[in-house]
Parts: C-alpha cells; structure tokens; sequence
C-alpha cells in the first residue's frame, strides 16, 4: 500500500507531536495529554472507536493490572524490608558490603516488581540505613535508581516497556530471563563496582553505628505474619507460572490476574481499598497510547519512519540493530520509555515486514535502550524522578547535573555493554 | 414554653489563641505549651485566618516523608533522628505545613450547622469569623457538649 503524505498524514503526526510535546513539558497531566490526543483522533474520525479499541493491548493491561493488586497486598507484611533489613544485618553495619547488598537487592527486586514500586520499598531503606551508619544517603540514593532501572530490564515483567514488548513480539518471561537478564546482571556488576569506586571515601566504618546495625532484628519488619505467608505462595505460583508460559502458552494477564484474584480471595479483605491502590492513572496512560499509535499506524506514519530507519541503514541488520539499541538509550534518556517503545513496537513490525530481517535482536536492543536509557537522566524515567523528589524533601537534593556527571558516564559504559552483547550473541 | 434556640454566639468562647502565619515550628510549639492547647489559628496581618496549625501538623513534619507510610521500618531508624529532625526543622515557617483549608463558623450560625461541620471532618474546634471575615473566636466539641447537656437539663 501506498502510503498518502496527505493532509490527514500530517495533522494525526502534528496530533501526536503535540500530545508528545505536552507530555514532555508536563504542563498537562501525561494520562490527560495522551487521552485527549486519542479522543481527538476518534472525534475527527482519522480512526474509528473500534479500531481504537483493538489497537489496546490488554494483555499488556491486564499483567500491570494484576501485578499492582499483588504487590499492594503483599507489600503490606514487610517481606521486602525484611529482606533489605536481613542484607544490612548481614553486612555486619559496614558500610561498603552494606551498599552492595542493598544495590544488589534493589536490581533483583526491580526484575520482579515495577520500577517506581522498587524505588518506593527501597528509599526508605536507605535512609533508615545510612542514619544508622551515619554516613552520607546520596550514594545509597543513587544506586537506588540506577540498579532499580537496570534490574527492571531484566525480565518480562520487571519494567512497563519489556511487557509491552513482550505482548507484541509473543516473546515469553524465560526468553527476557535467557536473553537480557545475562547482560542486565553484568551492566549491574558493573554499575555497581564503578559507584563503589566513585564513592570510595563515603564508606567509613564507624564503630558506634555497627553496633546499631547489629541491634537490627529483621522480624521486626514482618508485621502479619499470616499474610507473608499468603503472599510467598501467591508470588511462588505467579513466578511458577511464568516460568512455564512458554509451554502452557497462558498469557501474561492470565498468569497476573490469576495470582491477584487468588490473593484477593486468600485474604478475603474488602476488594475496594486494594482495586483504588491500582495506578489507574497510569493504566490510562497506556490506553491513550495504544490508541494514539493506532492512528499513526493508520495513516501511515510508523510505516513511513520504518522506511526512512530502514533507508538510512541500508537495510544492514547490525546497523539497524544497533542504531535501535543507541536511539532508543538516547530519547529514553530524554522521554517518558513507554510512549517510546508504544511507538517503536509497530515501527519494528513494520522493519520487519519491509526488510524480512530476523527481528528477535531488534527487540532486545529496544528493551535495553529504553530501560537502562532512561538511568542517564533524573528525569529519564518515573523511578528517577520518585527518588530525587524524596530526597529533595528530606533534606539530600540530588542535582539535575550532579546526577548527570554520575549517570551519563554509568549509561554510556552500560549501553556499550550491551551493544558488545547483542553484537557478539546475535548479529555475528 | 417557648423553645430555647441555639446558636454559635451563645456558646463560643471568644478567647484568641492564634499566631500569625510567618512564624516558626518553634514558635508555634511555645505558644501550644504556654497556652496548653493543642491547636492554633493562623492568621494574616489583618486577623484574617489564614490557616490552623495543630500539634498534629507539627507531628506530621517531623517525621520524614519516607517513614510515613512505613510502620515495617520505622523501629529500625536511628535514634539521633528524632532530635536531629526536630532540631532541623525548628525554623521552618509553618506556613508551609500547617491546614490551610479551614471549615469557619458566622455568631448567628445555628449549633447544629457548627456540629455537622465537626462530625463530617471529624474536626475538634471551628474558628468563628465576623461578616468581615476577622478571627473573633472558637467553638469546639467541649461547646457542644455544653449545649446538648443544656437540652437534657444536665447541671
């Protein structure tokens, strides 16, 4: 087909480009940006409210949907600060082994809950921690974010932008876990290895503070014991039952929503509060997207940009793999990584059907990009922006360039990893 | 016999206990101690309320924003912080954390108008405020009380 560089092809882009815009400059609320861009396509009948409504991804919706209801009611036992409180324990109250461990533990839990969800569970954390070590949170804080982002590139469900992926590219939790969680884990060693030596003098041991340390005991921070109990087998089968989707081909949402609607009947506690905990705001925002991508795709813009990337690669798989990878670690670092990668998924498809390149590399490397990408800024990405706001308010301000001088050099050295990765594993 | 009416002006007292809005933490503590109460007006230049400042704002502001809403690690803090955060926050100007949505009762408002605003917000004392707006005085639950005690002939 064709496509018409009319008058309709450029309003909907001008459409989009607005919609962007104001999501960018946040004058508007994201969610309202995206749902006014998308009623507006419907109004001026660019698509129809059907084409709308398959261009929504409920898979996608229905695995966030799930995993906010699970992680609202399991959160409440105390089982991740039991875990964090176990590490500085364990670390014996000094403070280099303490942050590695805490780092360590912020990039495992970040794989298996949201992003903003992991930076909200860990902060305190961290606060609560260093006061007791009396040494400076800043470094804490900031390994917070940066292993918060690149444990989230790890599996399927760690981060908005690979589930979206997921969904598109029928791509399973254990082909996340064998493809990007080996690189994730190294960029992770790494990361963490290079903060260590950049906050090399920050870590004194202080005797009085290890003994403080030593007094923790980790039960405290179990709170209901009954639910903890409840929430490890619900967490057991929903982990059990990604682990073998690829060969029960139970979707995502499935697998989500069973493990919430199991916890909901386990703790048979009113289903109004834990319903109203679920970021409906951001459940929003996706359906917004969805349907603003669905007018692109309509009138031909994602298939144009495919051509044009496809035109200035020459059609070479490395080139186009990379230039993936490297655009992506940039603009996340910019935007917002979910209206990015909303709008790369088509655009990838479209690669694929104009060129007949092998896609599965191109989807790692958009993950990759878009997540770890967004550590360079502390506006790349939400969880970026939830630390520094506590940490602006409880007296630790992180810099917009105090932050970059750390986390650009930290992108850059992770994104090169990856690029190393994906070339050497698939595109040689 | 002709029934009794209730109204605001019977049983408000016209005591002022308030501060104006540029004070500090501080200075909100002192005056709450001297004036043994637990809840103070806020007000402009002008004797116009501004907002209430109550031991309960003062509470809330001490405590960090990442132990609100953390009941699992708040045993875990340091002990310093306590006095460390009050000593840190000693000087901030409370009107930056008092409430600034304040519920206001008029003299000729009818008791049960100033009760229901009590009951809805679960609020303990209503400031009382002139046609020009002016802070002249409160009436509180204690008030209330009085006047319920009042209708059951209770001496």
């Amino acid at each position: 087909m064709e496509i018409q560089l009319n008058a309709v092809f450029w309003f909907t882009l001008m459409i989009f480009v607005a919609t962007y815009a104001i999501i960018i400059s946040e004058k508007i609320h994201r969610t309202v940006a995206a749902l006014a861009g998308a009623v507006l396509l419907i109004l001026l009948g660019i698509i129809t409210q059907e084409q709308a409504v398959e261009g929504i991804d409920f898979n996608t919706l229905g695995l966030l949907i799930g995993m906010m209801v699970i992680v609202t009611i399991a959160k409440h036992c105390g089982m991740f600060q039991y875990v964090a409180i176990l590490a500085s324990r364990l670390g014996k109250g000094k403070p280099l082994p303490i942050f590695i461990m805490l780092g360590f533990i912020t990039a495992i839990f970040s794989a298996f809950l949201d992003n903003v969800t992991t930076v909200l569970l860990m902060v305190p954390v961290m606060f609560v921690v260093a006061n007791n070590l009396k040494v400076n949170p800043k470094p804490y804080l900031i390994a917070t974010i940066l292993l918060s982002n690149i444990g989230g590139a790890a599996t399927l469900i760690g981060d908005p932008p690979n589930i979206l992926i997921g969904s598109a590219a029928e791509l399973s939790f254990n082909d996340f876990l064998v493809n990007v969680a080996p690189i994730a884990f190294l960029v992770a060693i790494i990361t963490t290895g290079l903060l260590v030596i950049w906050y090399r003098k920050e870590f004194v041991v202080k005797p009085e503070a290890q003994a403080a340390i030593m007094k923790f005991n980790p039960n405290e921070a179990i709170t209901d014991k009954t639910l903890l109990l409840k929430s490890l087998i619900v967490l057991g089968i929903v982990l059990l039952g990604f682990l073998t989707h690829g060969a029960t081909h139970l979707e995502g949402a499935t697998i989500a929503l069973t493990g919430a609607v199991l916890l909901l009947l386990l703790t048979l506690n009113e289903p109004d509060h834990h319903l109203k905990e679920v970021e409906w705001t951001t459940i929003f925002f996706f359906i917004g997207l969805f349907i603003l991508v669905v007018g692109l795709e309509h009138v031909g813009v994602i298939r144009f940009l495919a051509e044009q990337l496809l035109q200035a690669t020459g059609g070479n798989m490395v080139l186009t793999t990379l230039s993936i990878l490297w655009g992506s670690a940039v603009l996340s670092a910019a935007v917002d990584n979910i209206p990015f990668v909303a709008t790369m998924i088509p655009l990838i498809k479209d690669i694929g059907a104009l060129s007949g390149l092998n896609l599965t590399p191109m989807w790692w490397a958009l993950a990759l990009g878009a997540d770890i990408g967004g550590n360079a800024t502390i506006i790349g990405a939400s969880a970026n922006v939830v630390v520094s706001g506590l940490a602006q308010k409880d007296g630790v301000p992180i810099g917009f360039w105090e932050y970059m001088k750390i986390a650009v050099p930290m992108t850059l050295i992770g994104i090169t990893l990856c690029s190393i990765y994906v070339y050497f594993r698939y595109l040689i | 016999m002709e029934e009794k009416k209730f109204y605001v002006k019977d049983f408000m007292s016209t005591r002022q206990i308030s501060i104006k809005k540029t004070a500090t933490l501080k200075e909100a503590v002192a005056v709450m101690i001297t004036e043994k109460t637990n809840g103070l007006v806020v007000t402009n230049g002008e004797n116009n309320i501004a907002g209430i400042i109550s031991s309960w704002d003062i509470v809330k502001h001490v405590v960090p924003d990442y132990l609100e809403n953390e009941d699992h690690l708040s045993s875990f803090e340091a002990e310093a912080v306590f006095t460390s955060r009050v000593n840190e926050v000693a000087n901030d100007s409370i009107e930056n954390f008092m409430t600034k949505n304040v519920h206001t009762a008029h003299p000729s408002d009818t008791l049960m108008e100033a009760a229901a605003i009590l009951a809805e917000h679960g609020i303990r004392q209503l400031p009382v405020i002139d046609e020009n707006k002016k802070y002249i005085g409160y009436i509180n639950r204690t008030d209330i009380k009085r006047a319920i005690g009042d209708i059951l002939n209770i001496n």
